[in-house]
């Protein structure tokens, strides 16, 4: 059953790819500029993660640099730098890294997407869009964490899963629960430096890039917009956690 | 000062010598059998029987020992720990500890786990040992890798020590201007925007002129590139791996025959 949605998920990969390469959709993520940018971003991913483990902060910041390719170049160039990053990052230094390929490209993805649609242009939206990255994020890990590891990886976070195994849940629900109170924080954040990021760059720098339209900011941020951000949050959060619920008792 | 990030151990030896290709799926071919094969001990046969007479004909041993004594085995040893105690499979429970048990089927499962890893990141590190990143990368072009890739998977691996290298020079003048990055949780959070931002801003700069650079070297030329290096592809590479895939398959159809 695991492995057939594990198959699902490559064959998904593959087909996208397939596809946007056909419609020339891939291709116009890409320019010189796209190009020299992935290897700076993975380089960026990395460095920010060891940021986060000498400060010893409970996430991991570790998608920053996917994401900014994905909202300046597009969700292409945005899948294709989160899978090479931890392709790379898992054959050369830490090959427990190498497993969650999937993961990072759809996080690219996904906020590349989210991007284009215009999720990318003030506070509040930056948190939907850092929360659709979360949501996707656990669905695609949990198969992989019960798969490679069965369900109990080496990160911190497989305490709650083994709490609620011994609760006597069984083990897909108990590791996507998980996955799915963990990740909104990560990704939410991630999105949020992120943006602090791209709104820190000049104008010239980003009209650079294939996107520079997904950047351009809705001026007028108050503290209301803050307000509903964080109401929105709470409440799509709310209702995940209520779906994850009935999942669970069914 | 950058420390190197590849593995890379120059020898003259037989696995050396084999094409870059060859060597990659051999990794994958070993890896996929641990994974795979229905029998509790094929990873341990793996690791024993293959690997280590391999790290012996490519002249790695001594390397090969070292990282997996200092590298495989704490973090393949961590998990064992994690997946023995929170496991909850099993009902031969030798002993418990709060609200964790650990049985025997759960130590079983973890060892066998663990195992697993063990080989895959061991295969995977027999391959970095003998192989020049840049070799694999040519030998990949030549095979049809669009040369784009090969630019960004060499250049990451470059980036990546300058980086972390630029990331601890931060962290530490920041420190020395007084920067609180052992304080209370908030003030640990604050610490992140003056840590990461000088590091991020700093290097998408220099992308400007990495663009501009490739750009002049004939980056996005679409005429066929020569490459220095010449890289052998003998009848017995080919017949390598042929056999590893002869090999993968026959596991498969071994692990849907007997399930």
């Amino acid at each position: 059953m695991n492995v057939i949605y594990l198959i699902i998920v490559g064959v998904a990969m593959v087909i996208l790819l397939a596809w946007a390469f056909l419609t020339n959709r891939l291709q116009k993520d890409f320019n010189t500029m796209t190009w020299a940018l992935i290897p700076v971003a993975i380089a960026i991913n990395i460095a920010i993660g060891q940021i986060v483990v000498a400060l010893k902060l409970p996430v991991y910041l570790d998608s920053i640099g996917t994401i900014f390719v994905a909202v300046t170049c597009g969700p292409w160039a945005g899948a294709i730098t989160g899978a090479l990053a931890n392709i790379i990052w898992g054959s050369i230094v830490d090959p427990n890294a190498l497993p969650w390929f999937p993961v990072a490209f759809f996080i690219g993805l996904v906020s590349g997407f989210c991007a284009s649609g215009g999720l990318f242009k003030n506070w509040w939206k930056v948190m939907v869009t850092g929360f659709l990255v979360a949501l996707t994020a656990a669905t695609i890990s949990t198969p992989i964490a019960v798969i490679v590891y069965g369900g109990i990886t080496a990160s911190g976070s497989s305490f709650i899963t083994a709490y609620l195994l011994q609760l006597g849940q069984s083990l897909v629900p108990s590791v996507l629960i998980t996955n799915s109170l963990v990740e909104p924080f990560d990704k939410i954040s991630t999105c949020l430096l992120a943006f602090t990021i791209v709104q820190g760059l000049s104008t010239r720098f980003l009209a650079r890039f294939p996107r520079p339209e997904n950047v351009e900011v809705e001026e007028g941020v108050t503290r209301t917009q803050l307000f509903i951000a964080v109401g929105v949050v709470i409440v799509l959060l709310a209702l995940y956690i209520l779906f994850v619920v009935k999942l669970v008792n069914k | 000062m950058h420390e190197r990030l590849s593995f890379y151990v120059k020898r003259d030896s037989f696995l050396h010598g084999l094409n870059p290709l060859t060597k990659l799926t051999l990794a994958f071919g070993l890896t996929f059998v641990s994974f795979i094969s229905p029998w509790y001990w094929t990873p341990h046969f793996v690791i024993l029987l293959v690997i280590i007479p391999l790290s012996l004909v490519g002249r790695v041993q001594r390397e090969y020992l070292n990282a997996a004594f200092r590298l495989i085995l704490p973090t393949t040893g961590f998990l064992f720990l994690m997946q023995a105690l929170f496991q909850p499979i099993g009902k031969t429970v030798i002993f418990q500890f709060w609200f964790l048990d650990v049985t025997s089927e759960s130590l079983s499962f973890a060892f066998e786990n663990a195992s697993r890893i063990f080989a895959m990141v061991s295969s995977f590190t027999l391959f970095l040992l003998t192989t020049h990143p840049s070799e694999l990368m040519s030998d990949l072009t030549r095979r049809g890798l669009p040369s784009q890739f090969a630019y960004v998977i060499i250049s990451t691996i470059q980036i990546i020590p300058q980086m972390q290298s630029k990331a601890q020079t931060i962290i530490a003048a920041q420190r020395s201007r007084g920067l609180d990055t052992e304080g209370s949780f908030l003030k640990r959070i604050s610490a992140l925007v003056p840590l990461v931002g000088p590091l991020v801003f700093g290097s998408l700069v220099e992308v400007e002129e990495r663009a501009i650079a490739i750009e002049a070297r004939g980056f996005t030329s679409t005429n066929r590139k020569t490459s220095l290096r010449e890289i052998r592809d003998t009848g017995f590479d080919k017949f390598v791996r042929w056999l590893l895939l002869m090999i993968a398959l026959v596991v498969v159809s071994l692990k849907i025959w007997l399930s």
